[in-house]
C-alpha cells in the first residue's frame, strides 16, 4: 500500500513536466513547417531544343528536380548566391530584362528555369479578340515576350527552361517563396520549401523530321482549238511556325492570317471557277507551304521538284504572310526592280483597289543575295528561280532568322480578323481584275452582301482552329490531322490536290520532349526529421522509464545502468 | 529523408507496442505467446465486423452523421467486446497472474490494430515527397489507442475473471467500460456532426484515453485491495 502511494506520487511527478515539454517542442516543430497542401500538377511547356549546324542551341535538358526559388533569392543581402541547385520562377510580368540578359549571356549556373506567362497568352484563353482595352500594358508585355525568346532561342542553354501559366496555386505558392526568400532563408535540403520535379525522359532527335507542301489546283478555261497552255497564277502562304515553346507556337498572324486568307480566296475562286462561264483565263494554283521559318524550305524544294513546264507557266506568284495585325498599312516586297513590267501591274492593281478599300499599300524593293542562304521573304525562293513573285505583309522590314514566326506572343488576342478580311478583298479583288481583263473599271466583284462576299465566320473558324494547334514542321506526323484537315478544304476548293512531302533541311536537328507535368511538392526539411527522431527517441525513453518505474519500481531502472558491477557482487 | 519519415512514423506508431512489452514485467514471465493469441483473436473478430458491417450498413452519400447508422455501427462494435471477453477468458493461458494477463491481452489488441489499420498507410503514404501532418497523428492515434486498449482489457479482466469486487464499484467498472467500448463511435461523431479536424480528434482521444487509464487503474487498485 505504501509502495502503491509512493509510485502514484512519482507518476504525478513525472507526468507534468514530460507533458510540458513535449507540447514545447511540438509548437516549435509547428513553426518550422507549415501544414503541407496535396501536390499540385501544372502543365508545363519546354523550351525548344535544336542543333543548328551541329551547334546545340535551346534548353539542352528535360528533367527537372530542384527545389524552387524566386528572383528575390538571387538578389538577397546583395551576396551572389549558388542558384545551381535551386529553380528560378519568374513571372514575365514583373520581369527584368536586364538580369534576364546577364544570366543567359553570361552562361551563369542554374537548377532550372521555370517563366509564367499570363493566362492571356494562353491558346484555351478565349478572349474577345483585337487587342482593345490595355492596349499598352499588352503591348509592352508582348515586347518583353519577344526579346525574352529572342534570347532563349540564340543560346545554349545546359539546364531545362519551362514555360508555364499564371494560376491562382502558382500564384500562392509563388508568394509563399517570395516571403521565405526575402527573410533570407535560401530553401535547400535541410531548410524545406518547394520541390519542383518534372519527371521527362532524355530527349531524342526527331528521326527524319518532313515537311509537307499541300498544292491545290484550279485550272482556267481553255478556249476550243487553242493549244497553248494557260498562265498560271500562284497564292502562297507558308503554315507552320517556330517559337520558344514549340507545344504554344500556335502563330495565329505568322501566318494563321496567310493561311485562312489562302483558303478564303481559294474559296471565293473555286465558286467562280464553277461556272464555266465564268471561268477566267488563268489557272490558280494554291500553295500551302512547310518549313517558313527555315528560310521557306519547302517553297524551294517545291520548286525543284515541279515540273519545268509548269513553272515556267506562272506569270506571278502572290505571298502571304502575317496580314492580321489592325495597322491599315500593308506592303508588297519584291526582289525584282519596280520596273519590271509584271511587278509594275501587280502593285497597280493593288494600289487602286486598297484606295476604294482604305488601305495603304507600299512598295519595298530588296534586293536577293544570291551567296548568302538566308531567305527572308517567301517570294525569294521564287525570284531565285525566275519566278516574278512578291509577298504582302504587314511587316516593314524582312524578319530576321528566326523570328516573326508565330512564337509565344502570337496569338488569338492580337490578331485582328477585320483585317484579315480586307487583305482578302484586296488580293482577291485585283486578282480578278487581272484574270478578267477589269483593269481600270469600276467593278467590285466581291461586293458585300452578294454570294461572293467575303464570308467573316468561315474565315474565324478557321483562325479559331489554327490559334489552338501548334505546328512547328518537324512534330507534325506525315499525316497529322492539320495537315488532312487542310488537304481536304483545298480538296473542297479546288480540282486537284496535290501533297508533297520532303525531308527537313539536314542543317536543322530536332529534340523531342516539348511539353510535361509540373508536380510541386511541399516538403519538410532534414533537420525537421532529425528534431522529430530526437523528440521520438526521448519520448520512448521516457515511456520505457516510466512503465519501469510504475511496475517494477525505481531501484529496478537504476540496476539496469549498474548490472555490470552487480556481477561483480553476487561472486563470493 | 521520405524513408526517414516512414521511419519516424513507424517508430512512433509501434514503438511503444515494443517498449511496453520491455519495461513491463511482461518480459521476464515472457508473455508473448498470450499477445500473439490475442492478435488472432483481432483478426478474426475484425473479420467478423467487417462481414457484418457490409450486410447491414448502407453506403452514405454524404458525410454527415445518421444517428442509426452510428447506433449500427456502435451495435458492431460490441462485437470487439465480445472478442476481448473470448480472448480473456476462453483462450488457455500460461500461468500468469491476472495483472500480466490483461496486459498482454490489452498489448496484443492494441498491435494488432495498430498493424491492420496504420500499417498499410503508412508505407504507402508517408514515402513520398510531399510532407503531411497526417502519419505522424496517426501515430499518437496509435499510442491513444494502445492506453484505451489496456484499460478496456483491465476493465474486462474486472468484470469477468474477478469474482469479489465491492459492490459500489460495480456500476462504476460497467459504465466506465461502456465509454471505452464506444470511443469509436464518439470520435465519429466528434468528426462528422461537429467538424472537429483531425489534430484535435487525436487530442482528444490522447486526453481521453489518460484520463480513462487513470480510472481503470485506480479502479483495479481498489478491486485488488481486498485480496492484500
Amino acid at each position: 500500500m505504501a509502495k502503491l502511494q509512493k509510485s502514484q506520487q512519482q507518476r504525478s511527478v513525472f507526468v507534468e513536466p514530460v507533458y510540458s515539454s513535449a507540447v514545447a517542442l511540438l509548437i516549435v516543430l509547428l513553426a518550422c513547417v507549415e501544414l503541407g497542401d496535396a501536390v499540385t500538377v501544372v502543365d508545363v511547356y519546354r523550351l525548344v531544343q535544336y542543333d543548328l549546324g551541329g551547334v546545340p542551341l535551346g534548353s539542352r535538358l528535360a528533367a527537372l528536380n530542384h527545389h524552387a526559388g524566386s528572383s528575390l533569392f538571387s538578389s538577397s543581402a546583395g551576396v551572389v548566391a549558388d542558384l545551381s541547385r535551386t529553380v528560378l520562377i519568374l513571372p514575365v510580368r514583373e520581369l527584368n530584362l536586364t538580369f534576364i540578359r546577364e544570366y543567359i549571356g553570361q552562361s551563369k549556373p542554374l537548377g532550372g528555369l521555370l517563366l509564367l506567362l499570363p493566362p492571356i497568352f494562353s491558346p484555351e484563353h478565349t478572349d474577345s479578340g483585337g487587342g482593345v482595352d490595355d492596349d499598352s500594358a499588352k503591348v509592352l508585355l508582348k515586347e518583353v515576350l519577344v526579346e525574352v525568346e529572342r534570347l532563349l532561342i540564340h543560346a545554349n542553354i545546359p539546364y531545362p527552361v519551362y514555360f508555364g501559366f499564371e494560376d491562382e496555386h502558382i500564384n500562392a505558392m509563388l508568394a509563399d517563396i517570395k516571403k521565405n526568400d526575402a527573410s533570407g532563408q535560401p530553401a535547400t535540403a535541410t531548410t524545406g520549401g518547394y520541390k519542383l520535379v518534372v519527371a521527362a525522359p532524355q530527349p531524342r532527335k526527331i528521326v527524319s523530321p518532313t515537311i509537307v507542301n499541300i498544292q491545290g489546283w484550279l485550272p482556267g478555261l481553255k478556249a476550243d482549238g487553242d493549244s497553248n497552255q494557260l498562265p498560271t497564277i500562284a497564292i502562297v502562304a507558308s503554315y507552320d511556325t517556330f517559337g520558344a515553346a514549340p507545344a504554344l507556337s500556335v502563330g495565329s498572324d505568322s501566318n494563321g492570317s496567310g493561311v485562312v486568307a489562302l483558303l478564303e480566296i481559294a474559296r471565293l475562286f473555286s465558286i467562280l471557277y464553277s461556272n464555266p462561264k465564268t471561268r477566267g483565263r488563268y489557272n490558280l494554283l494554291f500553295l500551302l507551304t512547310s518549313g517558313g521559318p527555315y528560310n521557306y524550305n519547302g517553297t524551294q524544294k517545291w520548286l525543284h521538284s515541279v515540273d519545268q513546264r509548269l513553272r515556267e507557266t506562272i506569270d506571278y506568284a502572290i505571298c502571304l504572310n502575317s496580314i492580321g495585325s489592325s495597322s491599315n498599312e500593308l506592303w508588297l516586297h519584291v526582289s525584282k526592280p519596280p520596273d519590271n513590267a509584271y511587278i509594275k501591274q501587280m502593285f497597280e492593281d493593288f494600289s487602286s483597289v486598297s484606295e476604294e478599300l482604305g488601305l495603304k499599300v507600299g512598295l519595298k524593293h530588296k534586293k536577293i543575295n544570291i551567296s548568302n542562304s538566308r531567305v527572308a521573304w517567301e517570294h525569294e525562293q521564287f525570284s531565285r528561280v525566275r519566278v516574278t513573285a512578291a509577298t504582302l505583309s504587314e511587316l516593314s522590314v524582312a524578319p530576321e532568322f528566326l523570328e516573326s514566326t508565330g512564337g509565344l506572343s502570337d496569338n488569338r488576342n492580337f490578331v485582328n480578323e477585320a483585317s484579315i478580311s480586307r487583305s482578302v478583298k484586296l488580293v482577291a479583288e485585283s486578282l480578278a481584275r487581272q484574270i478578267y481583263g477589269q483593269q481600270g473599271k469600276n467593278i467590285e466583284i466581291f461586293a458585300d452582301d452578294s454570294s461572293l462576299s467575303v464570308n467573316p465566320s468561315y474565315m474565324r473558324s478557321w483562325l479559331e482552329f489554327l490559334s489552338t494547334t501548334p505546328r512547328v514542321a518537324p512534330f507534325l506526323a506525315k499525316n497529322d490531322p492539320l495537315i488532312m484537315a487542310l488537304k481536304k478544304e483545298l480538296a473542297d476548293h479546288t480540282v486537284e490536290v496535290n501533297v508533297q512531302q520532303e525531308p527537313l533541311d539536314g542543317m536543322f536537328t530536332f529534340y523531342d520532349s516539348t511539353s510535361g507535368k509540373l508536380h510541386i511538392y511541399q516538403v519538410a526539411s532534414v533537420t525537421f526529421d532529425l528534431l522529430l527522431l530526437l523528440l521520438l527517441g526521448s519520448y520512448l525513453i521516457t515511456l520505457f522509464s516510466f512503465l519501469v518505474i510504475i511496475t517494477r519500481g525505481l531501484d529496478d531502472l537504476i540496476s539496469l545502468f549498474r548490472r555490470p558491477t552487480s556481477r561483480k557482487v553476487k561472486t563470493p | 529523408m521520405t524513408i526517414f519519415h516512414f521511419f519516424n512514423c513507424a517508430i512512433l506508431t509501434f514503438g511503444p507496442h515494443a517498449v511496453y512489452y520491455s519495461a513491463t514485467p511482461l518480459s521476464e514471465y515472457d508473455t508473448i505467446g498470450t499477445s500473439v493469441k490475442t492478435a488472432v483473436v483481432y483478426l478474426v473478430t475484425a473479420l467478423v465486423k467487417l462481414v457484418c458491417l457490409a450486410t447491414f450498413l448502407k453506403v452514405s452519400e454524404s458525410d454527415s452523421f445518421d444517428p442509426y447508422q452510428e447506433l449500427l455501427k456502435a451495435l458492431i462494435g460490441f462485437v470487439d467486446v465480445a472478442g476481448l471477453y473470448f480472448a480473456l477468458t476462453r483462450l488457455t493461458h500460461r500461468n500468469i497472474s491476472q495483472n500480466h494477463k490483461f496486459q498482454a491481452v490489452g498489448l496484443g489488441w492494441a498491435f494488432a490494430d495498430s498493424v491492420l489499420h496504420r500499417l498499410a498507410p503508412l508505407w504507402v503514404g508517408a514515402r513520398g515527397l510531399e510532407f503531411t501532418w497526417d502519419y505522424i497523428l496517426q501515430g499518437l492515434e496509435a499510442n491513444a489507442n494502445l492506453v484505451l486498449s489496456i484499460s478496456l482489457a483491465a476493465l474486462g479482466s474486472l468484470m469477468w475473471l474477478r469474482k469479489n469486487k465491492p459492490k459500489t464499484l460495480i456500476p462504476i467498472i460497467y459504465t466506465c467500460a461502456g465509454i471505452v467500448a464506444t470511443m469509436p463511435s464518439i470520435t465519429s461523431y466528434l468528426k462528422l456532426s461537429l467538424g472537429w479536424q483531425l489534430p484535435k480528434v487525436v487530442g482528444f482521444e490522447l486526453f481521453t484515453s489518460l484520463v480513462m487509464a487513470f480510472i481503470s487503474w485506480q479502479l483495479f487498485a481498489a478491486c485488488q485491495k481486498p485480496s492484500n
